[in-house]
């Protein structure tokens, strides 16, 4: 049992060192690293994302073994193995959720309210957990992206293309850099969406749909419109971003434009309700 | 300090808070009373820029609140005890309060021993209990030392050893020259509470006075115990009261107050055994004045067993 004591204790002192009238979005920020960091949620997320990672470096060990038993002919057959192909749209779908939830489990669990108390000014506010939003896309998927490459590296080898993606491993570079960035632009656009939505479980959802059912609906469409639909899939604008060998329709110009295009959609309508909706 | 300016809040054809006018001082605790329903909750909530005004404004030391930046060193405020994560731990959920305002870790504890809570500090907020969250919330609103606090229905949930914390801790705060704003549908409470009253009803102002004054305006009668009851009556009618003998033979004099009732008994050489000036309570004035105002009220007609 939890007991609680009343003490007559005087109101406690000023601390007079602290009041420091400037930085509010500086301070704004550092409160956000310290809520993401304290939410249990983001622990799990990052856990699925290894877990992805973990069976993405199984299967593709698995794939090694049977590409070395095969014949020299069947070799030849063998699809490019990118692990970031299999283990990237889980990792963006794990880490975009810390992003969601950045602002969805306050909604949910009604703490926004305090928050805003401390920050009034919803833009500094919703300014701040882009910016941890976009950090944590950016150090998390260049941590997952950079497994997903050394795993392969180790696991491939020498062995030539077309099963090994990158002969040299300076050949992943743009795939990695590029992996990042997309992972990044995920993050904001799932923090865009909690800001939308308001709703922990139709932000993930959506995000789910965005990067995990839509590339296989693309597949079920007319090839025409299975190639347009696709290439502008979240999980696919890495290659085209990177200039890599792939089947879609956009030059690394126009992939940018469209991961632009995803984050100031979903961060603009987020930041215009955030700011219009009186918060309950 | 606090003002109000023809503040209006409007819910599509709902006007929740109808140009509604009226400042807080400091050094003094203010009550915020109303029915349920009658904008209480809202008009905080445009103070403290949770909603958005449909016209007028609010203003917390002339400004309005989303202008001021760390607000925390200037406005504590409490509008929902259930609103911290349940996840963190009460040191961490002020310590995310704490960093957003620049205030330090060694703040956070202060405020945790002087609400009784440093003893469960490290333990999650979702385990607690109502009054437990009430004192976390309260914790927060005096985080940074502020000079305006604002508390909605703040001894909800709190037993009575937490109610009467509640009532010294502030009372206390506006000795010390805060503004001190709570908001209660509960006239008992605010009767032994505040200092001040500001009343609504549907949106509007009803009253704005001190409790003494309320207290004084609805002074009804005395009720005067003497064992020479008739000649009593004829000496306070001739000075112009209205007397009434109950069964028990008891004066009701109306139109005169307790003192001269008493000089004028001595005067005549009558002994009086009690002498009690009688009002309607606070709760039955507040009953009264906010009668119509009322959004939601039970009634007892028709109830049968």
């Amino acid at each position: 049992m939890t007991i609680v004591q009343i003490r007559p204790v005087p109101a406690a002192p000023a601390d007079t060192t602290a009041p420091v009238r400037s930085g509010a979005f500086r301070d704004a920020v550092a409160a956000e690293f310290l809520k993401v960091r304290t939410l249990r949620s983001t622990w799990a997320f990052l856990g699925g994302g290894v877990a992805a990672s973990l069976l993405g470096a199984l299967i593709l060990f698995m794939l090694v073994g049977a590409y070395d038993a095969a014949s020299p002919a069947d070799k030849l057959k063998y699809e490019t193995a990118d692990p970031t192909v299999v283990t990237m749209p889980f990792v963006m779908f794990f880490v975009g959720a810390i992003g969601a939830m950045l602002i969805t489990s306050e909604f949910g669990t009604r703490s926004l309210g305090p928050s805003l108390l401390a920050v009034p000014q919803r833009r500094t506010l919703i300014g701040a957990k882009a910016t941890v939003a976009g950090l944590i896309g950016l150090t998390s998927g260049a941590v997952f992206v950079l497994f997903a490459f050394v795993d392969a590296r180790l696991l491939l080898g020498d062995r030539p293309a077309p099963i090994n993606p990158w002969p040299q491993w300076t050949d992943a570079i743009p795939t990695v850099l590029c992996s990042t960035l997309v992972v990044m632009a995920t993050t904001l656009v799932a923090m865009g969406l909690g800001a939308l939505l308001r709703s922990t479980a139709g932000t993930l959802t959506t995000l789910g749909s965005l990067v995990l059912v839509a590339p296989i609906f693309a597949h079920f469409l007319p090839t025409v419109w299975q190639l347009r639909l696709a290439s502008i899939l979240l999980p696919n604008l890495t290659p085209q971003l990177a200039g890599s060998n792939h089947p879609y329709l956009l030059s690394p110009g126009g992939a940018v434009a469209v991961v632009a295009g995803y984050v100031l959609l979903a961060l603009g309508a987020g930041a215009i309700t955030f700011h219009r909706r009186d918060t309950a | 300090m606090i003002e109000l300016v023809e503040l209006t809040k409007r819910y599509g054809s709902t006007l929740a808070v109808d140009r509604l006018s009226f400042e807080v001082r400091p050094g003094v605790v203010t009550g915020y009373l109303g029915p349920n329903g009658a904008g209480k909750s809202t008009t905080m909530r445009m103070m403290l820029g949770l909603h958005r005004p449909t016209s007028g404004q609010a203003l917390i030391g002339g400004r309005r609140y989303d202008e001021i930046g760390h607000p925390l060193h200037e406005v504590g405020a409490v509008l929902d005890a259930d609103a911290a994560h349940p996840g963190r731990t009460a040191s961490v959920h002020l310590g995310c309060l704490a960093r957003s305002n620049g205030i330090s870790r060694a703040r956070v504890s202060a405020v945790l021993e002087q609400v009784g809570l440093s003893n469960v500090a490290d333990k999650r907020v979702g385990g607690f209990s109502l009054g437990m969250k009430q004192r976390l919330g309260i914790a927060g609103a005096l985080l940074g030392d502020p000079g305006v606090v604002v508390l909605d229905e703040p001894v909800n949930g709190l037993d009575a050893a937490g109610i009467r914390w509640i009532r010294s801790t502030l009372r206390s705060l506006a000795a010390e020259g805060r503004t001190v704003l709570l908001s209660s549908h509960l006239m008992s409470e605010m009767a032994v509470t505040v200092d001040r009253v500001l009343i609504i009803g549907k949106g509007r102002l009803i009253e704005d006075t001190s409790v003494a004054e309320m207290r004084d305006r609805f002074e009804r009668d005395v009720l005067v115990r003497t064992p020479r009851a008739a000649e009593l009556t004829a000496v306070i009618t001739r000075l112009g009261s209205t007397v009434t003998i109950t069964e028990d033979g008891d004066l009701i004099a109306v139109g005169m107050d307790a003192p001269a009732i008493g000089d004028a008994a001595a005067a005549a050489g009558i002994p009086v055994h009690g002498l009690t000036p009688r009002s309607a309570t606070l709760e039955d004035v507040y009953l009264e004045m906010t009668d119509e105002a009322a959004e939601y009220r039970a009634t007892t007609e028709g109830i049968t067993r």
